[in-house]
């Protein structure tokens, strides 16, 4: 049988995302204000970061305001404010995709087309200033105002100090707050606070909050999730956006794992894609003990590479996404040649998805840049079916094939989402199967294979494993404690 | 060769639960797509053990002697192998031979009375590592399932106590963990997880039980190798805690390896004696070297 070539790609925002801070919220109404899903860019080399949170919030932004510790006082052109357009540029392009592939009949002839789509680009913010100090443990280390946003910079002594601080100038601190602020006050931290400057808002005409970036100095490349835990009940998911110059990002006190991919999956897949990779993404996240970073996608966007996608979902990053997202190694765009691909400097992008919660993430998310430059996008592949009779002897052959497959598929959905073929609607795409027979649909395969699908049980390798560790380990302690016996010089041999 | 059966040589074990650690990696932890690499590790550092071996030998695989000193290296060369199979990593097939060319070679080249200098894995490591800039190590690739740790140490435990040299481990472990203790808990106040997920990495017990253990690379002398554990545990920490250098105990049991005929030369008086001491030089040699693991220590 002949598989034959990609004609349509399907983009899928795979996630439904709810965007917010890696920080935590600081309500200063009592609305309840959570955060489920951040999403950050971080930008390294060297001792530098660029950090850019993005900012969904959904309520009064009178009542926005959140907390980010920070390792050392940002200076004011340190701050910025960008656009969101950049995540969502991001987003696109390194989601989960979904390949279609559409099979030849071997009795008929072939036709091909393709389809990309699109997406546009941003521009810079613009800033005020402003300075004061205070007292009582806490120091006001600086005040500015960028963008629509009023943000200062605290440091301070005792976490019951920084509390009532907050408190005192109307800000609502999450309860259990307290004890998460104490190791970073004496870890030196800073506290970056940020909340909505509503006249610079309105003078702008924004109507949503946009991400801040922030910049500095530092060895410490890591996250501070700990914070955000201190408003959020259950899981909080987080998208992570890196670029730096040698190759991927990768967790450095968690497992950072590649999520599955590559994978053949049934049709009925099709049209909830987001579905399935939402629950391969739990089943996964489950199987791993819950304690990992996922690797999602990782790709050379180097201005000067020309394959920064394979297939493209939406149009890659370019120069000026590059910089917005805060990458500032890149040599000038001087020239309107290519989008700034004649510029200098390369960018390596890795996408990792962590979704955290207390029990399993006792530590702050620490990274390390590695030299590993492997391409990687998490990619699964559908496969429509020809169309047409299947008369000839090749088309039978085609149909025994296919009902091979089509039980492959069936139970790779099973091992990868632990849900087997009852959990979906296996009708969908049923109109393509018109000239299929019976035995060859999803649904009967289903039914005729349901015992083989529900075992998906890996654990054999653990089993294995488990047990020759323990026999290595009976035949070292009986060896040793027959050894103790004996004396432990041993004979010399004659020469 | 002959002797092995006699000494028990504990190199077997360890080997053997390297492999088991491997297993772990390649069946659990998904490292099967990096079977290519783990080949080019052992196959490169047996060759080179092969090489150099013959090269000593004025290059004659008849020469006495010859045969059951490369049968004997080969279980180091293995260990070796193992130990750069399980702390680096790399994309590219001539890095690992690279890395396990340098790591057999290091033995060799870097000797001082008999002894060499560098753990041959971690001077592999740091030497690629700086070198090609196209390798590293993940400290998070073993996560930290306290399981892990558990079964490291039970396994390392029983390596290291019949090699006898559980107290250069807890020395190291001893401090480092005592130093971060103080700084996460009683200092900074993070809760106790915070504290065992940094101690219950794979790495870090693999590296306590499996790599600064091994005899020939560490002091003689009980006293000077507690002193030189407790200094890589210290600095180690220094690094870890405060300059957030990852990895930092195998680029520090390499930058201290030079300390070590120091320390062997202050505590001479109290050195380690081998019990046969009345043999000719070429006897104990002999000894030193093809049961270099189990050779009597006693002290005195």
């Amino acid at each position: 049988m002949k598989r034959k070539l990609i004609i349509t790609i399907v983009t899928i925002a795979a996630l439904p995302i709810l965007y917010s801070f890696c920080g935590f919220y600081v309500s200063k109404a009592d609305g309840t204000l959570k955060n489920k899903t951040s999403q950050v860019i971080l930008v390294r080399d060297g001792n530098k970061s660029v950090i850019t949170m993005y900012n969904d919030f959904k309520g009064d932004v009178k009542d926005f305001a959140m907390v980010v510790p920070v390792p050392v006082v940002l200076k004011k052109s340190d701050i910025k404010v960008t656009d969101n357009e950049i995540f969502q540029r991001l987003n696109d392009y390194s989601a989960p995709r979904l390949v279609e592939y559409f099979d030849a009949n071997p009795c008929e002839q072939v036709l091909m087309y393709d389809k990309v789509s699109d997406a546009v680009m941003s521009a810079p913010p613009a800033e005020t200033e402003m300075k004061r100090k205070e007292g009582s443990g806490v120091t006001v280390e600086a005040s500015y105002t960028v963008g629509e946003y009023d943000i200062l910079i605290l440091s301070a002594k005792e976490s019951s100090g920084l509390k009532g601080w907050l408190i005192t100038n109307g800000y609502k601190i999450p309860a259990g707050a307290e004890e998460i602020l104490e190791p970073y006050i004496k870890s030196n931290l800073k506290f970056f606070v940020v909340k909505v400057n509503i006249k610079e808002k309105e003078k702008a005409g924004l109507e949503n909050l946009r991400p801040i970036q922030i910049r500095f100095d530092s060895p410490k490349f890591m996250l501070p999730i700990r914070l955000g835990m201190a408003n959020a009940d259950g899981d909080q998911d987080m998208i992570i956006y890196a670029f730096t110059k040698e190759g991927r990002i990768e967790t450095t006190n968690y497992r950072t794992v590649a999520v599955p991919t590559g994978k053949n999956i049934p049709l009925f897949v099709q049209k909830r894609f987001a579905d399935f990779y939402t629950s391969l993404f739990m089943h996964q996240w489950n199987l791993e003990n819950r304690r990992i970073a996922f690797l999602e996608y990782a790709w050379d966007v180097s201005p000067s590479n020309y394959v920064k996608c394979d297939p493209c979902v939406s149009n890659p990053p370019d120069y000026n996404d590059l910089k917005n997202a805060g990458v500032w190694w890149l040599g000038n765009n001087d020239d309107d040649d290519n989008n700034g691909r004649q510029a200098g400097g390369s960018a390596y992008f890795t996408r990792l998805h962590v979704r955290y919660n207390r029990n399993s993430y006792p530590q702050d998310l620490a990274f390390q840049v590695t030299p590993n430059t492997e391409n990687f996008q998490a990619r699964y592949i559908i496969t429509h079916p020809a169309a047409g009779r299947f008369k000839c002897a090749d088309g039978k052959k085609y149909l025994h094939d296919l009902k091979e497959r089509r039980k492959k598929e069936l139970y790779t959905l099973a091992s990868l989402t632990g849900k087997d073929a009852d959990d979906w609607d296996i009708t969908l795409g049923d109109e393509e199967n018109r000239n299929i027979p019976g035995d060859v649909s999803y649904s009967s395969l289903s039914q005729t294979y349901a015992d083989d699908l529900t075992k998906t049980g890996s654990g054999a390798a653990e089993k294995i494993l488990l047990a020759s560790a323990f026999i290595v380990i009976s035949i070292g302690a009986v060896k040793y404690t027959t050894n103790k016996n004996k004396t432990t010089f041993y004979e010399i041999p004659k020469l | 060769m002959h002797c092995s059966s006699r000494c028990k040589d504990p190199r077997y074990f360890q080997v053997i639960f390297q492999a088991i650690f491997l297993l772990y990696g390649i069946f659990y932890l998904g490292w099967a797509h990096e079977g290519i690499y783990f080949l080019c590790y052992v196959g490169t550092s047996l060759a080179t053990q092969f090489l150099l071996e013959l090269a000593q030998h004025n290059f004659s695989v008849a020469v006495v002697g010859f045969r059951s000193k490369f049968f004997n290296g080969c279980k180091s060369a293995v260990i070796t192998a193992f130990g750069l199979c399980l702390l680096l990593k790399t994309t590219h097939w001539y890095i690992c031979v690279l890395a396990a060319f340098i790591s057999i070679a290091g033995k060799y080249i870097f000797r001082y009375r008999n002894k060499h200098l560098f753990n041959p894995s971690a001077l592999g490591i740091v030497a690629t590592i700086i070198i090609t800039r196209d390798a590293w190590i993940s400290p998070g690739q073993w996560g930290s399932d306290i399981i892990i740790m558990a079964v490291v140490c039970c396994l390392g435990f029983i390596i290291v106590s019949q090699v006898q040299k559980l107290d250069i481990s807890i020395a190291f472990l001893g401090t480092y963990v005592l130093l971060l203790f103080a700084r996460q808990i009683l200092y900074l106040g993070w809760p106790v997880d915070f504290f065992t997920q940094s101690i219950t990495t794979g790495s870090l017990l693999l590296f306590s039980f499996f790599m600064i253990s091994d005899p020939k690379t560490t002091p003689d002398h009980k006293i000077a190798r507690i002193i030189w554990g407790a200094l890589i545990g210290i600095i180690s920490f220094y690094l870890t805690a405060f300059k957030f250098i990852n990895a930092a105990p195998v680029w520090v049991l390499v930058i201290l390896a030079p300390m070590v005929p120091l320390l062997d030369k202050i505590f001479k008086a109290k050195k380690f004696e081998w019990l046969h001491g009345s043999f000719s030089q070429k006897a104990k040699y002999f000894m030193y070297d093809s049961c270099k693991y189990t050779i009597p220590v006693k002290e005195t």
